[in-house]
């Protein structure tokens, strides 16, 4: 497969908000998630222990704050590691508790479709 | 990485199938058992992942830990397991119940289903008798009657008990053991529950985090205590594992504990060695959930710092939430550690291949 294939995914309105597709791409599993404020797509492996991440939850997730205080915030930025429960922000990819991060992948929107580039 | 020429789990979680041990059970204990009387119940501290791990089931939806055949298929199969100790969930929890009588009604019901449900689906499984701490009679009594079986290989007890486990109360289980080579394992998860002590020898704590985290504080107090008391003296031949309690405090512990026996011996004059030597003869520890540092080779020196080669095992803690695959703990060990936690350890500690068990 070239360099920067557009892979295509899903027409724009069959993803709302809060919903996922996995992929695949010859052995490549890729999660494309709808977080509400935009449309991202992840490597299907964490890299901690490699699990299936795009498995997890999708959700919210309690925001830095003072001792016994709780602030919920990030509805729909938050995928949660269904082996063992990392927190990982779809928007950068980044561990919320980790130096590790998710793979990205370019998404790409045309004619009301969504693609992604690998 | 090439891979290790054997797999042996230490730690492996299936659910029993109630109806099958209510099989086992007679009034007034069956009707109670299948009402959901599992035990002392739970901590009640919240986890968010939830303690099963949400992707254990089948294509068609059940829940893999919850049938020998779909444990086998969808774990053993799938990564290459050639044996696995079975520790049962929905089951310890009689383990710290006041209840004595119901306690050890079930319990035996629960290892015969073990013993006569799953072990003959597949070679790989190899049975626990477990045993409650409320009535020691008991408790001796069920380890004489499974304690002769070819593919039962070890006595199950929990972490969190009423006293710790050194005390002369538990000896009749360590000597009924020793009487059939088998190996006693504690393992945790019912800290503060029942009749077992607190989730942190200072007191309760508040949340799942620091009860997680403290769980490894009852293998200490259990560590110290089984030395001291003499334990490894009365009971030259028995082996202890450590299941799922940690790993890299254990240097810190028997430095702090040789130090002070140099000063205190005489408190305890059966104690002719230095303990970090007792331990090193008799306990084993099992590797998940593997201490993960950010520089993987301070784990690395943490191993070097006791005889990880003779006293390490692999387990997985599959389907809970915080478990290691195979392939991920064979990753944080050197090269030269990795037969021996694998396989080689397990092998001779439950006699696999060699004596009456297994192999």
């Amino acid at each position: 497969m070239p360099a920067s294939a557009q892979i295509y995914v899903a027409p724009l309105a069959e993803l709302p908000a809060g919903e996922r597709r996995l992929i695949s791409a010859g052995d490549t599993s890729i999660g494309v998630f709808n977080t509400g404020a935009r449309i991202v797509a992840v490597l299907n492996l964490c890299p901690h222990a490699f699990a299936p991440v795009c498995l997890g939850k999708v959700g919210g997730t309690t925001l830095p704050s003072n001792a016994g205080e709780f602030i919920w915030g990030r509805e729909g930025e938050i995928l949660r590691c269904p082996w063992h429960g990392w927190e990982f922000d779809l928007n950068s990819g980044q561990c919320l508790t980790d130096r590790r991060r998710l793979k990205q992948f370019p998404v790409v929107i045309r004619d009301d479709a969504i693609y992604i580039e690998i | 990485m090439p891979k290790p020429k054997m797999i042996i789990d230490t730690d492996l979680h299936p659910a029993p199938i109630h109806e099958q041990v209510a099989e086992y059970l007679d009034e007034p204990w069956r009707s109670r058992y299948l009402r959901g009387d599992h035990g002392a119940g739970h901590p009640n501290l919240y986890n968010p992942n939830g303690v099963m791990k949400s992707d254990a089931v089948t294509e068609d939806g059940r829940r893999i830990e919850r049938s020998p055949e779909t444990m086998a298929s969808h774990f053993l199969d799938v990564y290459g397991i050639d044996f696995a100790v079975m520790n049962p969930m929905e089951s310890m929890e009689h383990c710290v119940s006041p209840d004595a009588h119901y306690s050890a009604a079930a319990l035996t019901a629960v290892n015969t289903h073990f013993v006569e449900d799953w072990l003959p689906v597949d070679e790989r499984y190899l049975a626990s008798v477990m045993v409650a701490f409320s009535n020691i009679e008991l408790a001796v009594q069920e380890i004489h009657r499974l304690g002769a079986h070819p593919r039962v290989c070890q006595v199950l007890l929990v972490s969190g008990s009423p006293f710790p486990l050194g005390h002369s109360y538990f000896h009749p289980i360590y000597e009924a053991a020793v009487e059939y080579d088998l190996p006693v394992a504690i393992h945790p998860g019912l800290e503060g529950v029942g009749i077992a002590g607190s989730g942190g020898t200072a007191g309760f704590v508040a949340n799942y985090l620091e009860w997680h985290t403290l769980l490894a504080t009852s293998y200490m107090t259990q560590l110290v205590s089984l030395v001291v008391e003499g334990v490894f003296q009365k009971f030259p031949t028995l082996q202890y594992i450590f299941v799922e309690g940690g790993v890299a405090w254990l240097p810190a512990i028997m430095w702090r504990l040789d130090k002070n026996w140099k000063a205190l011996r005489s408190t305890t004059p059966w104690l002719t060695r230095k303990p970090s030597a007792i331990i090193q003869d008799h306990i084993k520890l099992t590797t998940q959930p593997i201490e993960e540092p950010d520089d993987i080779n301070h784990f690395r020196q943490v191993l070097a710092m006791f005889d990880a080669e003779k006293m390490l095992m692999f387990s997985s803690d599959y389907p809970h939430w915080d478990g290691d695959t195979p392939d991920f703990a064979l990753r944080q060990l050197d090269p030269g550690l990795r037969d021996a936690v694998m396989y080689r350890n397990a092998l001779e500690v439950f006699g696999i291949g060699v004596g009456q068990h297994a192999g």
